[in-house]
């Protein structure tokens, strides 16, 4: 498919985007008749969705401004790139480990294919694709050392981390839960949104797939870390029970990260 | 595309004014951004409705556009209007959507199967509304987005291209396409438009 098919914002439109075809002036006309009652939307639910959009802006530009405790307000920096990669360097030394502990006795080449993980988001490279047949001796070396690749891991491992987090969020109840570990929670929110800022600050914030889940991402966990060192708020806790659940954060996180690969991303 | 439209008194001032909301908007100013809220999100939402056919969605959908535009307002060049603009947003935001629904079909069902005719249809036959829907599902991401678009909600060819990234002429084309798919797959019912 070549780019011409595609609009500047990457829709693909086919082979022959541009080709029209013979009308039918009748059909057309009966056809503009039935449209409308395709998918016909109810009445706007405009206070409600107004209510949801002001939340959510309140809190981007609370965490912005950095009026939330713990949480740095998200800039461009330089130091971000070497950050990224080191940590993905970090984490890609534990996956291939942990891939050389689990398959012992696998030949050279499958163990290129089993230490690379693959999560649904972004387009692999051809090169970072594991097949036993392709992947030479020095596969591994290569692979740590593409960029595109480490992105992955380090997102890999952030993923981890979030989903570890937002279970444990959510299977605690804030109402009774007691302040020492309310304060746990959000310091740890607060290394898991540090790492999804390096994220959407690194090219992997540019994957259109990956971006939307890291956006929804930051915005629940700054406001878990705004409540876990309040007074207790009934409506706080539903607000973000709410984000979790319209946006199917866990879901999405779940499906993100390969089976497997979660744990020895935390190793 | 509104910036291509002829300029009549009315319209200058209602692109002067939305000038100024959107610049009070960018300083951060919640009644601009309340205003041009009102007057958008019908829009918006019956939009992201006619594409995704799923309440929730649709205002998940449309909440995300507003939050991605309000965020995002120091991008807003001002070269086309602040509509076009979030009809562009709200276009992305909903497509992504129904492309990550589809990935994971195995957990939810897919989109298409959301879609449905109303019963105000002029259409009496209850098999052929769910032709219909079942033709209008099928039809490719482009063609179905530019059939829903123009035919369903009334946006012109060259508020289409604005939004999709493509010139008016591959918007045309698409809705010719389309529509040829449709009289394809509903020939069995030739006899309702050829009476």
């Amino acid at each position: 498919m070549s780019d011409d098919n595609l609009s500047k914002y990457g829709y693909d439109f086919g082979n022959d985007a541009d080709v029209v075809l013979p009308d039918d002036p009748n059909f057309d006309a009966w056809i503009a008749q039935q449209a409308p009652s395709l998918n016909d939307p109810p009445a706007t639910p405009r206070v409600d969705m107004w209510d949801a959009i002001q939340a959510r802006l309140e809190t981007t530009q609370a965490a912005q401004a950095g009026a939330i405790a713990g949480v740095t307000p998200l800039r461009r920096r330089r130091w971000v790139l070497p950050a990224v990669i080191a940590a993905a360097l970090l984490v890609g030394i534990g996956v291939d480990r942990y891939s050389l502990r689990s398959v012992p006795s696998a030949p050279s080449s499958q163990v290129a294919a089993a230490d690379a993980p693959a999560p649904v988001f972004g387009p692999r490279p051809p090169e970072a694709r594991p097949t036993a047949k392709s992947a030479p001796a020095t596969a591994p070396a290569a692979q740590v050392n593409d960029p595109s690749r480490l992105y992955r891991l380090a997102a890999v491992q952030t993923l981890s981390q979030a989903e570890a987090l937002l279970t444990a969020y959510r299977a605690s109840n804030i109402a009774e839960r007691n302040p020492a570990a309310a304060k746990q929670l959000g310091v740890w929110g607060r290394d898991v949104l540090s790492s999804t800022r390096l994220l959407l600050d690194s090219p992997a914030g540019d994957d259109a797939e990956l971006r939307p889940l890291l956006d929804d991402l930051e915005l629940v966990l700054v406001q878990i870390i705004r409540v876990s060192g309040a007074p207790l708020d009934e409506s706080e806790r539903a607000l973000i029970d709410r984000a979790m659940r319209e946006r199917d954060l866990l879901p999405r996180i779940r499906s993100a990260v390969p089976a497997g690969v979660a744990g020895a991303a935390s190793e | 595309m509104e910036t291509e439209q002829a300029v009549t008194p009315e319209r200058a001032l209602r692109l002067a004014d939305q000038r100024t909301l959107v610049e009070r908007a960018r300083r951060g100013d919640p009644i601009a951004q309340r205003t041009l809220y009102e007057e958008h999100v019908d829009r918006i939402y019956r939009l992201t409705f006619r594409l995704t056919g799923r309440e929730h969605l649709a205002r998940e959908l449309t909440q995300d556009t507003f939050v991605r535009a309000f965020a995002g307002i120091e991008g807003f060049r001002g070269d086309a209007a602040f509509g076009t603009w979030l009809h562009t947003i709200a276009v992305s935001v909903s497509l992504n959507e129904i492309k990550r629904r589809k990935r994971e079909e195995a957990r939810a069902a897919p989109l298409e199967e959301a879609l449905t005719m109303s019963h105000s249809t002029p259409v009496s036959d209850p098999i052929l509304r769910e032709k219909l829907a079942a033709a209008v599902a099928a039809l490719p991401e482009g063609c179905r987005t530019v059939f829903m678009m123009h035919d369903a909600e009334g946006f012109t060819h060259e508020e289409i291209a604005e939004a999709l990234g493509v010139t008016p002429g591959t918007s045309k084309a698409q809705l010719s396409r389309g529509r040829a798919k449709l009289r394809l797959a509903l020939a069995e019912f030739a006899g309702e438009w050829n009476p």
